[in-house]
Parts: C-alpha cells; structure tokens; sequence
C-alpha cells in the first residue's frame, strides 16, 4: 500500500489551529498506516503544490470557512482528485446553520426556534429596534446566539436577559455575516457521529457533553478538563435510538457521505433537539468524531483508514 | 518554488508551567496565517535596515575578520568587550547621560536586558509597574517569572503620574518590584514623558524606594522638538536599557543595561548562566561601524524616512477614519495608538482586516489583563508611504463596516454609546 495521501490543513479560517491539529493526527495515523502521507496547508501554493505532489487522495482535515462551506471540495472535484467526506452540496447546505434547521422543519425534526439575521439586516434595515420582539417570536431567555456559519463554538453566547443580547449578536456577526437566536434547550448535550458502511449510513455510540460552565464553547472544547465526556452517553435505550434515528435521518436528507456529525440536545422529556450538522468533524485529541469511533471499538488509525479507503474508491 | 508543507511540534504537553502564561493570545493565534503577500502590514515594529549600507556594514565585517579575528571568534568577558561599552559611552553622554564604562553590561539585545532583569528581581506573585499599554516583549520577558502586573494609563504626556502615585500610595514603600517605563515614543502609544513627569516619576520612584526600569529603544528617532534627557541623566539609580537594533540593526542583537553596581554583579551572574558572554563579533563590527562618523548620515536617513512615513499615516488617518477614532500624535519612533469607542472591539475586527488585506496588532496585546480591546497599535515604520495610505484606507473600511453595525444597534437603543452622525 503505497497510496499517497495529502492532508489538507490550516487555511485561513477561524478554526485554523484546531485544524492544524486534526490535521496533525490524521497525518501521523496515515504514515503509521503505510501511506505516503504529505501535510499540506492550504496557502496560495496549495494547487501548485497538489499539481506537482499529485496525491491520490486528498484528506480534508479542513474545518471551517473554505474547508466545510464547499469550497475546497468544489476545488477538488475541479482538479479531479478524490477527497474524504461529503461533497459540494451537502457541505454547502449544512455549513448554514439555519438552511439545516429550516430542513429540519420540512421533515418533522425537532430544532429549537430560531431567527437568522444578516449584518445587513442591521446595518441597511434597522433590524436593531426590533430586538424586544425577540423573545416573542424565538421564546423566553435564555437564549444561544451564534454565527450560523462557523464552528467549534466560536463567537457562541448564552443570552440569559435582554440587556446582553445586542452584544452577543454584535460579537457573533464580527464572526460571519449572519447570527442566529436561538431557543436555549436545557438537556443533555449529544453529539452523534454517522459513518457510511456497506449497508448505508450508520450511526456510532452518542457522546454526551457536559461543559463545565454549562456552555460548550471554543474555550470549553479545547481546554482540557473544563469538560467531561461520556461515551455511550447516559441516556436510556430509547433516547438513544431517536437520537441515532435522527442523525442517520439527517445524514441522508443532506447527502452526506462518508461521515457527518449532528450536534443536538436531548430535553428532559427525550425530544431530541437538532443544533446543527457538522460535515468535517474535528479529529484533534478532545474530538468527539474520535471519541465516538473508541466507544465502538474503532481506533483513531482505523478511523483515518476507512475515510481514507472510501475516498480511493472515487478515484477514477 | 513555494510549499505548503506543513511542519509539527511532537514535543508539545511536556513544557513546563511557567510557560503558560507566556502563550500569546487565542484570537492572534488565529491570525498568524496572515503572512500573505497582498496584506500590508502595520503589525510589526521592524526597522527598515535596507537603508542601513551593505558598504558600512562590509567594511565593519570586513575589519573585524581581518584586524580583530583572533578576538571576534573568541569568548569574552560577560560585561562586553571595553572598546563597545566606551562607544556606548559615546553614546549616552550625547543623550545628557554621563556614565562610566564599569556602569554598562552589553546585553543581545535590550530584550536580553529585560528577561535579566526580571529573572534576578522577581518571584511569582511579585507586583511589576509598567505603563498600560506597554511594550508586549516586556510582557513576555516579565510574564515567564509569573508576577502580577499592574498598569497605569497614559495621557498625551506620558504615564500619569497621578494614578501611579494612587497605585503607590496603595502598594505602599517597596510594594512593587520595579516601574518599567518606555519613556520616548512609547511602544505602542507612541507618546513621550514630559520632562516635569520624568522629575515626578523620580521623586516617586525614591520616596516609595521602588527602583526604576527605563527603556529607551527609540530615544534617538525623534522627528521634531528637542531632546528630553533620559531618566538616567536624573538619578543614578534608574536601570537603564539601550539598544543598537534601531540606530544599527537588530541582526547584531546587541544592547546594554546601565545599572548600579549591586544589580549590575547579580545581572552579570543571570547572563553568564544565559550565554556566558555576548557575541564578541557583534561587539567588534559595532566598534568599527561607529568609529567612523558615516552612521549618523544613516541615522539621519533613517529618521527622516520613518518621519516621513509617520506623516503619511498621520495624514491617511485624518482623511479616512472615522471621527469616532481618535490617535496619538508621535514625534518619534514607530507606533500610533489608535482609540475606538468603548463598544468598539478591535481584537474580533481583526478577522476581517486580514480578509481584506491589513493587519494590525489589537490593543489587548499590550496589556496583561485584557484590557485594550478597542484599541489598535499601528506601526508606520517599515511600509513605504503609498502602501501606508493603502493599508490605512483598507482598515478604514473595515471600520467603517463594523462601525455602520456599532451605529445602527446604537440608533435602535439596542446598546449604549455615542456616535456622530
């Protein structure tokens, strides 16, 4: 097995340290594995770089802006080489956090109310004296904002009264064009991880979140012990199987392949709230994607391989 | 032919503790991708050496090979070689500072000067006085022996000299380990003590018997009014620090600490367990090349580039930011200080200046605290003026963007502050 295999990382993005380090992992894993693995960052070098390189497959340990939006993807399809997980448009549609929330609705999933508005909105349409109706149309305090289209918790705020919620809508949109109010879901925090098999998608052991400071955010995700993870969660067999039931559901509705993960919170009459869906899940030492594959006795370098394989099997 | 192969550091969970406090900021970890040819930079404070001569700097090398080889390549003496600190000296007695050669260590660099002076005086918990903002490297240098740093803001003239007295009354005698102040052109505010506030801050310094820490990088880099003597020159206690990265080049790492004797010996013991003695080739060719009077043409061109760029900030500023932003007014040196509203947070703006080509360093980098957030440190001294007047109106309309969002949630009543129209 002399497959070459480059590992895409970095970039410009906001998440580029935490992709540094999934990159990072991934890479070591491929050389243990036998690959020919090639770190690559993703600079104004990198189609040079992959033209002259020519991998047989590129491993996408990209998150964030250019990495999970479809972009990089749409680059790859370009250049005709093979890359591990979904494609353009399933990264497309799930990188927006209310284009997945709104698929939710169409097909009877759970999702917490929500409003999206663009800086726009503000700036050219006065959206700001609008902001008592807020609790009205979205519900009560608290409520989360965030950018709808970032991730590992960036620019995330848990608004618990109407004195914080411009600053916390001002502080998401310095992070993106676009923040999302959200119905706080007080409950058990799940991340559950799908991966395409032989027989179709299939879901891995939820991990369930508890943040330390009951918000799981940049800070909490990647500081260690400032969270505790339980993998399979603690959740009756029930919950559980309409949780998995959801992330298979969603995988598919988005056209995922390969993996996804589906971020929710399990309320404490067992609705499984759907927050988001995440198509380049982290693979950094606290990751949950990881963290899942463990608790069904899948190892990181065996995880990386099976990624890696499906992504050879497109190579024309 | 460019790569994008990336490099890693498989040493990482196994520093020491220490080391933790020394991490930069998670938001400026973020951008160190920002390295892209398009952007223009006013992050970094680099001296413009391209107008420092190859033939001065050939000609000093070459001496020191052929005259003084046998020395250059030796050790030397952990003070520095007689030869420079009598060239320092020189030096010094033109700033109004009359100094002995036994006063002076030759340091690599002031920041060498900095790390020592924090290694002999401070324990963890040790309360460290600077200005606020202050020079980031001596946050660095000061932050790896863990004390506790208390800032005091600055006005136009400097560090104000009724709030340092408020903090000393506080601390009471010898409640600080030292005061370390920038006092020309400070880095980054740009702004200089007046020399009524240099008297001041002595008679502080003695009556609460807290030693004082000077740095004086810039001190020579003025562009207009007269020379205001150093603190040195007004008490023989003051710990001063000079350098030769801008009247030189930082390449040689060379600088001195003029210091009393007692902590002269304990910083000698500190730098001989840092590199025994410093580079005696540096030492060497920065004889040569100020033993002829050629250098100070080139620190004349120096300066009057750097002048003339501080002018071409100073005027892109006025015409493209917006009247909420007010910015200090150097005569000297490298920086601008750059103030937004209160509402206003720099240090999240900065993903979006990258995106469209400047970068800045957010205020917060220059405090302990994380204070600074609206505020900005811009360096005029290594883009040639067309780029300045670029970059600057770049930022301004990433401001502007933010601002017209800042206005709007302003207008709604959504949060408090002022605007102009």
């Amino acid at each position: 097995m002399t497959e070459k295999i480059a590992v895409l990382m970095g970039g410009r993005s906001l998440e580029r340290e935490v992709s540094l380090k999934s990159g990072e992992r991934v890479f070591s894993a491929l050389q243990d594995l036998g690959y020919r693995a090639l770190a690559l960052d993703v600079t104004p070098e990198l189609v040079r770089t992959l033209r002259s390189e020519r991998p047989d497959a590129v491993y996408i340990a990209l998150h964030g802006k250019y990495g999970e939006d479809g972009t990089i993807q749409e680059l790859l399809e370009f250049l005709g080489i093979p890359y591990t997980g979904p494609g353009v448009t399933a990264s497309s549609l799930a990188w927006d956090k209310a284009i997945t929330k709104r698929l939710c609705v169409e097909n009877d999933i759970p999702t917490p109310t929500w409003i999206a508005l663009t800086a726009d909105a503000f700036k050219e349409m006065g959206a700001a004296t609008a902001l008592d109706l807020v609790p009205g149309v979205v519900g009560e305090f608290p409520l989360a904002v965030k950018p709808a289209e970032q991730g590992s918790g960036l620019g995330l705020a848990k608004v618990d009264s109407a004195d914080t919620l411009a600053e916390a809508l001002l502080a998401a949109l310095s992070y993106g064009d676009k923040a999302l109010v959200e119905k706080w879901v007080e409950g058990t925090v799940l991340a559950v991880s799908v991966l395409d098999g032989p027989e179709g998608p299939k879901a891995l052991p939820p991990v369930e979140i508890v943040a330390h400071s009951g918000l799981f955010d940049f800070q909490a995700m990647y500081t260690r012990g400032e969270t505790d993870y339980f993998a399979p969660a603690r959740l009756g067999e029930d919950a559980i199987e309409r949780a998995v039931g959801i992330a298979v559901q969603l995988h598919t509705l988005l056209g995922c392949r390969d993996v996804s993960r589906t971020d929710m919170v399990i309320a404490d009459d067992g609705t499984p709230w759907v927050l988001e869906v995440n198509t380049s899940p982290g693979m950094t030492e606290t990751s949950l994607l990881p963290m899942a594959a463990e608790a069904a006795g899948i190892g990181f370098p065996e995880l990386a391989d099976s990624l890696v394989k499906a992504a050879l099997l497109r190579l024309k | 032919m460019g790569t994008a192969r990336v490099v890693f550091d498989r040493w990482e969970g196994r520093y020491a503790t220490r080391m933790r406090a020394v991490r930069s900021s998670a938001v400026r970890d973020l951008f160190a991708a920002a390295s892209r040819p398009d952007v223009i930079s006013f992050s970094g404070g680099m001296p413009d050496v391209a107008r420092v001569p190859a033939s001065a700097v050939a000609q000093a090398t070459h001496e020191t090979a052929y005259d003084e080889g046998t020395v250059a390549l030796q050790y030397g003496s952990s003070e520095g070689r007689p030869q420079l600190r009598q060239t320092i000296v020189e030096l010094m007695a033109e700033t109004g500072v009359r100094v002995q050669l036994d006063d002076i260590v030759v340091t690599a660099g002031a920041q060498q000067g900095l790390d020592l002076l924090a290694k002999i005086f401070l324990d963890p918990g040790d309360v460290v006085i600077t200005e606020g903002p202050t020079y980031v490297g001596a946050l660095q240098a000061f932050s790896a022996y863990q004390p506790t740093i208390l800032s005091i803001e600055m006005d136009a003239d400097g560090m104000r000299m009724d709030l340092l007295e408020e903090e000393l009354r506080r601390l009471g005698p010898r409640g600080a380990k030292f005061i370390y102040t920038i006092p020309n052109f400070q880095n980054p505010a740009g702004v200089t003590l007046t020399p009524e506030r240099r008297r001041r801050l002595i008679e502080l310094s003695q009556e609460y018997d807290i030693p004082l820490v000077e740095d004086d990088p810039y001190g020579r880099l003025r562009f207009e009014g007269g020379h205001v003597k150093p603190l040195r020159a007004l008490d023989e206690d003051v710990i001063y620090l000079g350098t030769f990265s801008k009247i030189f080049a930082p390449g040689l790492r060379l600088g001195w600490m003029i210091a009393p004797r007692p902590i002269r010996a304990k910083v000698l013991l500190a730098k001989q367990a840092a590199d025994l003695c410093g580079s005696a080739f540096a030492q060497v060719t920065a004889e040569r090349y100020f033993g002829g009077t050629k250098w100070r043409k080139t620190l004349q061109n120096l300066t009057a580039a750097y002048s003339e760029r501080r002018d071409a900030m100073l005027a892109a500023l006025a015409e493209h930011f917006p009247s909420e932003a007010h910015w200090t007014m150097p005569s000297g040196g490298f920086f601008v200080w750059v103030t937004l509203p209160s509402f206003f947070d720099a240090t999240t703006m900065l993903a979006e200046a990258v995106e469209r080509g400047v970068t800045f360093t957010p205020g917060d980098a220059f405090y302990a605290d994380g204070r600074g957030r609206n505020s900005m440190r811009l360096a005029f001294c290594y883009a040639e003026p067309e780029r300045i007047h670029e970059g600057i109106a770049r930022l301004a309309e990433v401001i502007e963007d933010r601002m017209a969002l800042y206005r709007a949630f302003i207008a709604a009543g959504a949060i408090s502050g002022e605007v102009c129209a």
